[in-house]
């Protein structure tokens, strides 16, 4: 929760150095990390939506927009995780870059749908090179959440590899 | 029973939470279409924790970069200072031919004293951080409710408009940009005094909304606040026409504008100290002038630290 807070943080100073789109969306990137690696269903879920919210607060936005798609984000990795093999960093950087393309695309939508204001047609363009940058991040930022959590005991990396899900029914 | 819950926690709780979060969303439309939201004391504390931070976590190349601008960068400054000098003699004698012309009307006592009456404080504040979602365009400000600062005040530079306080807590505030999706202003084009509505896209351009195809737009035009919308004062430079779209068959043209702020490099900008119903009794032609001295007395003892 502090990592991810501490994301958010940081993320606001970044963008300031680094433009968006080039700069790399640290705080959603937690939130797919979490959703890759954390064990617990509700305490995971509640942790992004906390952090969802907090970049609420800090966002131009609809307080509970960011909350409401990170949700999403975490159960969509939670299931990703469970069907694809997403321990190498080729394949956790291509579903990150689709789901950075589909997290654009529902920010978008659920501003025009709530506030009516639509994107033009250059604002699509940096769709693709904030994707990119994201997902060549994804693979570290993953790896050092997942440092971070097995440090506090909260992960093991045998579980991603092995497809082991300890939550799971055997009988 | 447990059975039944165990099975059904986790679709549950997640609906309960996307209910929530639907929740805040309208609420949170309606707070902005009502000028924008004072934070709870949780939310104040956020962003009071993240401005210092940010501006802390900044600092290093922040000093970088101006070590690059003021001491390296320097290649076109003299052609660009001799350029600034023959500018402000030619603006200096375009003034003094204005003051004789007003003077020769008998109407410079009127404006000076007019422009006293709406004067308003403003105040100087650091742009600490950029939105942390690069689909939106907010900035976090280093100064909030206890220097006076309230949602819907206006932010400006000596360039013109920047957009509009949303939220504060006690030490920070939060601003929409003008670039901002969300953002509309009505605007006035200085030259022919053609109305529309300034938008942000989201991209460093700003479009200039329900001009009829008839109307008196041209490249270079600058387009400024009209003050109709009660919240910018009138007067303020927004920017200046970039293209101008043939409209074809349609009713309305497309005319896009670059910014006169630069909001790649925005660092201090100024908070007007007025809500909007200031404006709207100094924008009163009937408000009896002591009621608008009453509104400026409080806008300014607000600015009071």
């Amino acid at each position: 929760m502090a990592v991810g807070l501490l994301a958010v943080v940081v993320q606001g100073a970044v963008a300031s150095i680094v433009r968006p789109p080039w700069c790399p969306d640290l705080a959603l990137l937690v939130v797919l990390a979490i959703g890759l690696r954390w064990q617990g269903f509700e305490s995971g879920l509640l942790m992004v939506a906390a952090l969802g919210y907090a970049a609420d607060i800090l966002s131009g936005g609809l307080r509970g927009g960011h909350a409401l798609l990170r949700m999403f984000v975490f159960v969509s990795a939670r299931l990703a995780a469970r069907q694809l093999n997403l321990v190498g960093a080729f394949p956790l950087a291509t579903f990150a870059a689709g789901l950075f393309v589909a997290y654009g695309l529902a920010v978008v939508g659920l501003t025009q749908f709530f506030t009516g204001a639509s994107l033009p047609s250059e604002g699509w363009l940096d769709l693709l090179p904030h994707a990119l940058v994201n997902a060549l991040a994804a693979p570290l930022v993953s790896a050092a959440v997942g440092r971070l959590l097995s440090w506090f005991g909260d992960d093991d990396e045998e579980r991603l590899v092995l497809g082991v899900d300890p939550g799971r029914r055997t009988s | 029973m447990p059975e039944f819950w165990q099975r059904a926690r986790m679709p549950l709780v997640f609906a309960v939470l996307v209910l929530l979060a639907t929740v805040a969303m309208i609420s949170d439309r309606n707070a902005l279409r009502e000028g924008g939201r004072e934070l709870s004391w949780f939310e104040g504390l956020l962003l009071d924790i993240s401005a210092p931070a940010q501006e802390m976590l900044a600092a290093p190349a922040d000093a970088l970069v101006e070590v690059w601008d003021r001491y390296i960068d320097l290649l076109d400054v003299r052609a660009d200072n001799q350029q600034l000098v023959a500018r402000v003699a030619e603006l200096e004698e375009e003034n003094l031919q204005y003051r004789e012309a007003l003077v020769t009307s008998g109407r410079l006592a009127d404006i000076a004293r007019m422009r006293k009456d709406f004067e308003l404080p403003m105040l100087p504040t650091q742009v600490v951080g950029l939105d942390v979602s690069p689909w939106f365009r907010a900035v976090l400000l280093n100064r909030g409710e206890g220097d006076g600062i309230r949602p819907g005040n206006p932010v400006m530079t000596h360039n013109g408009v920047v957009g509009l306080v949303t939220a504060t807590s006690s030490s920070a505030a939060k601003a929409m940009l003008l670039l901002d999706r969300q953002s509309a202003v009505d605007g006035l084009v200085q030259r022919s005094r053609v109305r529309g509505v300034v938008r942000g896209q989201g991209t460093d351009r700003l479009g200039f909304e329900f001009v009829v195809r008839e109307a008196d737009v041209r490249r270079g035009d600058v387009i400024i606040s009209s003050g109709l919308d009660g919240v910018y004062p009138r007067g303020l430079r927004i920017g200046e026409v970039e293209e101008v779209d043939d409209p074809g068959g349609r009713l309305l043209q497309t005319v896009t504008l670059k910014p006169s702020v630069a909001f790649d490099r925005l660092e201090q900008v100024f908070v007007m100290l007025r809500a909007s119903r200031t404006m709207d009794l100094l924008y009163q032609a009937d408000a009896p002038s002591e009621q608008r001295e009453g509104v400026i007395e409080t806008a300014a003892g607000a600015s009071t630290p």
